[in-house]
């Protein structure tokens, strides 16, 4: 079982150290479109979780919801890794 | 004060694509980008805020030289000032600004038109040399030129924060690019050739545009193809497809096409660093049998892009990109004539997004439409960017009329916006 916490703390890792400017502050909360995010940042982000937990999530699955903020991006992964 | 600066890689690869587009007597590597005004706005505002940011940013009057290894050179005091014109609307102006060279030798690295329509409204028409800037960084700029209250960008060099690598690192990387492209030849991509050679040697454009409605159901179909964040895919598969039936349409399909996916160096949230191009280029290859329906192109697009990032093919181009600046000039040259005479890119493609929403208003004036014009070398000849105004779609599709006639441009634009609403 992964808990969407684990998953929200690497992606959050992952998003400030790799995708987003020093200046952008990321936390749970930031909404991620408003914030430069895009669809190649996605694919980034989908990869980082491959290569963590060894499993491509289907693009189908992020939904817009899904891509509200880090938190809901977390959730989704979590949903979806543990449900395979 | 004169001095030297570096053209970062991708910069080198634009100013190639320059000289390459000259040297076939076409107006170069220059884009443009047309704001329609509410209001005429005043020259001298223009050029005050030009002299303000240009005396901040000498690279914005320096010239491309160094006849082995180009770099930027920095003018004395005596160097070209960017122009500012203004012109009375007349039949033909557009398509002539269009095709009128920016003179980089003098140190004319952009040019603003002013075109004054009846009405007492005004056109801007900006055009940047792509060797200076990309896209996302030549809207910036204008918002910069426009808007007082845009903060001034930083005043260092303009190169790039991604981690430095060693040459073995990325001449290792480089390697897996020229295996890729490799494999590309295999499946014998050709583009069209020059069919017209005594056409006149110029490039046309023409822009579709989406309404609110439009827009929403384009975004629906590429949600239900592509998921909620595939958009930019859904375009792309779909360009492809029409780019094929117009190859079949004027006799001259391919055995392959090969689509190079513009992907932003950029960290996001951040403009800088703003006078480079930050952007490199993820080869894809898509069969005519993958070409049917546009499920079945998105089908091929998607899983290519997924490994390109897998393997590192984004670090590749940009370990190409920064190798080629350790060529001469001329050697360069002679390999990137290699690379077109191979056809290698079947079609110039841009997403740009959202256009920044700084430009809505410009000197003062508001700005009621926005337009962006890309340039496309002599190979393939055709080519289209991506972008939504105010939350509108908006297609530029741009030809070079040695290749395709307008009419079969038209007939190219018409059927990417009927597949994009009906996939």
């Amino acid at each position: 079982m992964i808990e969407a916490s684990e998953i929200e703390t690497k992606l959050l890792d992952f998003l400030k150290r790799e995708v987003f400017a020093p200046e952008v502050v990321v936390t749970p909360e930031t909404d991620l479109l408003a914030s430069g995010f895009d669809s190649m940042s996605l694919v980034r982000v989908l990869l980082f979780l491959e290569q963590s937990y060894g499993f491509w999530i289907p693009e189908g699955e992020i939904t817009g919801d899904a891509l509200q903020n880090v938190r809901s991006l977390a959730t989704t992964a979590a949903r979806v890794l543990n449900a395979r | 004060m004169p001095g030297k600066l570096p053209l970062n890689g991708c910069d080198y690869l634009m100013l190639g694509f320059d000289h390459e587009m000259r040297r076939h007597g076409y107006a170069g590597n220059s884009c443009q980008i047309e704001l329609e005004l509410d209001a005429a706005i005043a020259p001298e505002f223009l050029r005050q805020r030009i002299a303000l940011l240009v005396n901040r940013h000498p690279i914005l009057r320096a010239r491309p030289g160094g006849w082995l290894m180009p770099k930027w050179k920095l003018p004395g005091e005596d160097a070209t000032m960017p122009q500012v014109r203004i012109h009375r609307e007349q039949p033909g102006l557009r398509e002539k600004l269009c095709d009128e060279p920016l003179d980089m030798k003098r140190g004319e690295l952009f040019r603003f038109d002013l075109v004054e329509p009846v009405g007492g409204r005004m056109n801007v028409i900006f055009t940047w040399a792509h060797t200076l800037m990309d896209a996302n960084s030549a809207e910036h700029f204008v918002a910069l030129i426009g808007r007082e209250d845009v903060p001034l960008p930083a005043v260092t060099p303009p190169v790039s924060a991604r981690p430095q690598k060693t040459f073995r690192e990325k001449f290792q990387l480089a390697r897996k690019s020229v295996q890729q492209l490799d494999e590309f030849i295999k499946n014998k991509p050709r583009t069209v050739g020059v069919r017209f050679p005594a056409a006149p040697k110029i490039q046309r454009f023409r822009v579709e545009r989406f309404s609110p409605e439009e827009t929403a159901r384009v975004r629906a179909n590429g949600v239900k193809l592509c998921g909620a964040f595939g958009g930019a895919q859904f375009h792309a598969a779909a360009a492809m497809i029409e780019l094929h039936q117009l190859h079949q349409r004027v006799g001259k399909p391919s055995a392959s096409y090969v689509l190079p996916v513009p992907v932003s160096l950029r960290a996001k949230g951040s403009v800088e660093p703003l006078f480079c191009n930050q952007v490199t280029m993820m080869m894809t290859q898509l069969l005519p049998a993958q070409l049917d329906t546009t499920a079945n192109a998105v089908a091929a697009l998607k899983p290519q892009i997924a490994q390109a990032m897998r393997d590192g093919l984004i670090e590749a181009g940009v370990a190409i990109a920064d190798l080629s600046r350790s060529l001469p000039l001329i050697p360069y040259m002679f390999m990137l004539k290699l690379g077109l005479r191979g056809e290698i890119c079947s079609f110039f493609y841009g997403d740009v997004a959202a256009v920044t929403p700084l430009l809505t208003t410009f000197c003062g004036a508001n700005v009621r439409e926005f337009t962006h014009v890309g340039a496309t070398t002599p190979s393939p000849g055709i080519g289209a960017i991506f972008y939504s105004f105010r939350g509108e779609l908006r297609i530029t599709v741009f030809h070079l009329e040695t290749h395709f006639t307008t009419a079969e441009a038209e007939s190219f634009a018409k059927g990417l916006r009927a597949r994009l609403l009906n996939p």
